[in-house]
């Protein structure tokens, strides 16, 4: 180092420090400065040569996009359940403008629904930009645009539509005039990620992946269309379906008329149009007798041939509990299902206990709120104090009030071999479900609920439902309505589950109508077997061949099929 | 002197310079252009194709479609018993001549002349879908259990 330095000394100043030395060294100095400097400033004007070649892509985009673009929505098989369409919007930039009189006149004459003293009010601001209105048509841009008025543009927007109209309305939702989801799927798929990227400004572009749902857009039409025409038939308040796949929990079809076109998200606002499958609670009548028995079975201490009196009425503090068609008599347990014997139902129960009744219900999932990726879901309605009166009214489907599609999804874990599998709307593969599964009873179980709840097609309350070719399975369920804190003798509440096929199963589904009218048609009657069987029939026959589900017309009864086959595997 | 001309040359290779870096320049800036261009195109296409498909499916929504049907066609919803399955098919009629064979006819006549094996009555003259007459194994079969 130190010679390095002698060096340097020696060659700025020789070996005399003097005054001409120190000059030529300070003038080396400068040129060296300035050199350096100059090449700073050729090397930046390179890079600003270079960068600028690449355009900014946002300045294409002028006059574009305010409102951000959103992912399609697809069904299982590829059909548009929403997309994006670009809408021209008018505004105007009121300092641009000459002459406000002539705006307004020259434009209510294009737009007649245009409200001329607010326009005019909006014009003679002396704000920077004002909207005008939002999504015209693309002739009425044409025409505003021939008049030539200055200081009026128009933005292409982002507007969300839904070819398919109320057809899918629940399950895919809406959005709010800002394309952000506001409910069903749509405020699901903001949750995930697009809110984040929509603030950082992303999203405008059509390039994101499309979102795949479980619905079956031809399943959805079928299950609605029959629902439409119970709906007017029975004159019910409301009517539901909803068919779930029992192996992987996706949700094929869920309809809850009345529902509205999201198209006009205002319809939404009204609350007879809400969806009663997630977001109401209600007491799930005979269904829940599903539950019970299949609780009983899977003890091990009750058989298919263990019996329990069911002599009326049976007498609690100071209820008293009846069946709807009394028989008075001991009722063995495929006599309890199909007879739907409250009484019966009751005493099984009983006989296993209150707790355990609690229990098993709670590993059903029917005491705790079912979340799935909709925002809309409501909390069970437990009685807070259990006791025995309460397992008695649980035991046939009174006191206790779930969501629809969580009664399902436990009916669903008594058919598909005892794996309780959490429903969900979008797609999944059996793997993926059985992964997520949780087995809460036994195979075995699961096959004498099979066995019973075909039985009762074949000889019990749900015979309008045998359609032929299709084996369905079902129960029935009809439970007086709450009204003003009381059981109402005269408003129910009806539904039906139905399993396809009841040997192999593959499909649920739920048929709910609230309120159905007796008619001289259904013989005076208002109870399940009347409406919502036949309902759950006709939609049977219709999205069977849909489903893919193959017709055998040449089955035994269940007896001989499901019976027989348990006593040979063992 | 050799001072004056290196500084010449250097003066026409400046000269020359820029004149080659402002035509690179200008290229790309029409190149840019196009570029632009071209994506706005691309973008007001694809905007174009995105409405299409939304037309498209609201005509081909199952309602709309349904409604058209029960108009103008006498179809039906399928009932189970129109499903069969496929081992109930019918045996597949004889083979009665080659496809390969020169003289595909003469095959056939001599096929027939031979005396019919199971029947006692006559062989009829036309080919009958007889369920147990001989078939040509040769032949190719278009049985789906092969």
């Amino acid at each position: 180092m130190a010679r390095w330095r002698r060096f340097m000394l020696r060659l700025l100043y020789d070996n005399k420090i003097d005054r001409a030395a120190k000059a030529r060294a300070r003038i080396g100095l400068a040129i060296l400065l300035f050199a350096a400097i100059y090449s700073i400033i050729a090397l930046r004007l390179v890079i600003f040569a270079a960068a600028s070649d690449g355009r900014n892509p946002h300045r294409a985009v002028t006059g574009d996009a305010i409102a951000t673009a959103r992912p399609d929505i697809l069904d299982r098989n590829g059909e548009i359940l929403a997309t994006d369409v670009r809408v021209p919007s008018l505004y105007a930039e009121p300092r641009r403008l000459i002459d406000v009189d002539e705006a307004v006149e020259l434009l209510t004459a294009d737009l007649p629904d245009l409200d001329a003293t607010e326009s005019r009010e909006r014009l003679s601001s002396k704000r920077g930009f004002v909207w005008l209105k939002r999504d015209i048509t693309p002739e009425q841009q044409r025409e505003i645009y021939r008049q030539g008025l200055p200081g009026i543009g128009f933005l292409n927007e982002n507007k969300r539509a839904y070819p398919n109209g109320p057809e899918v309305s629940h399950v895919i939702g809406h959005v709010n005039i800002d394309n952000q989801g506001i409910a069903g799927m749509e405020k699901w798929l903001d949750g995930h990620g697009l809110a984040a990227l929509h603030m950082a400004g992303l999203a405008t572009d059509r390039l994101q992946n499309p979102v795949q749902l479980a619905v079956d857009l031809r399943v959805q039409h079928a299950l609605r269309d029959e629902l439409v025409a119970a709906h007017t038939k029975f004159k019910t308040l409301a009517a539901a379906g909803l068919v779930l796949d029992v192996r992987t929990g996706e949700i094929i079809a869920m309809v809850s008329e009345p529902d509205y076109d999201p198209n006009n998200p205002h319809e939404a606002l009204d609350p007879t149009r809400i969806n009663r499958l997630t977001t109401g609670v209600f007491e799930m009548g005979s269904t829940f007798k599903a539950f019970t028995i299949a609780m009983a079975l899977d003890s091990g201490k009750v058989t298919l041939k263990s019996s329990f009196d069911a002599h009326g009425p049976m007498h609690v503090g100071r209820f008293q509990i009846h069946d709807f068609e009394p028989e008075n008599r001991m009722l063995t347990i495929p006599e309890i299902f199909t007879y739907s014997s409250n009484i019966g139902a009751a005493r099984t129960a009983l006989a296993m206990g209150v707790d355990a009744h609690k229990a098993f219900l709670k590993k059903l999932g029917q005491l705790d709120r079912l979340r799935t990726e909709l925002p809309e879901s409501a909390e069970p309605i437990v009685p807070r104090h259990w006791g025995e009166l309460n397992t008695i009214t649980i035991a046939f489907g009174h006191g206790l009030s779930v969501a629809p599609l969580q009664a399902l999804m436990g009916v669903g874990a008594l058919m598909n071999g005892g794996f309780l599998i959490p429903p969900t709307f979008l797609k999944r593969t059996e793997e993926e479900a059985r992964a997520l599964g949780k087995r809460v009873i036994k195979p075995e179980t699961s096959e004498m609920m099979r066995y019973l709840m075909r039985l009762n097609v074949e000889k019990g309350t749900a015979r309008k439902a045998d359609i032929p070719g299709y084996y369905i399975g079902g129960k029935t369920g009809t439970a007086d309505k709450v009204v003003n804190g009381h059981y109402s003798k005269s408003s129910v509440l009806t539904d039906f589950m139905a399993v396809i096929p009841a040997d192999k199963p593959r499909y649920l589904l739920l048929i709910m109508l609230d309120d159905p009218k007796a008619s001289p048609e259904t013989h005076g009657f208002k109870t399940s077997g009347w409406n919502a069987v036949p309902v759950g029939g006709a939609v049977v026959a219709r999205i069977a061949p849909l489903l893919g589900v193959e017709p055998r017309l040449d089955l035994p009864d269940a007896d001989h099929l499901i019976l027989a086959s348990m006593k040979e595997s063992r | 002197m050799t001072f004056r001309i290196l500084n010449l040359i250097v003066i026409g290779i400046l000269i020359l310079a820029a004149a080659y870096v402002y035509r690179i320049k200008f290229d790309s800036t029409v190149q840019a252009e196009r570029l632009a261009k071209i994506r706005s195109e691309v973008r007001r296409a694809r905007d174009s194709i995105a409405e299409l498909r939304a037309e498209w499916t609201q005509l081909d929504n199952p309602a709309r479609i349904e409604g058209l049907t029960k108009r103008y066609l006498q179809l039906k919803p399928i009932t189970p018993a129109q499903f069969d399955s496929l081992d109930k098919l019918p045996e597949r009629p004889p083979q009665f001549f080659k496809l390969d064979s020169p003289d595909p006819i003469g095959a056939a006549i001599e096929k027939l002349e031979e005396p019919d094996t199971t029947g006692s009555l006559a062989a009829p003259a036309a080919p009958s879908a007889g369920h147990d007459s001989p078939v040509d194994d040769s032949a190719p079969t278009a049985n789906p259990d092969q």
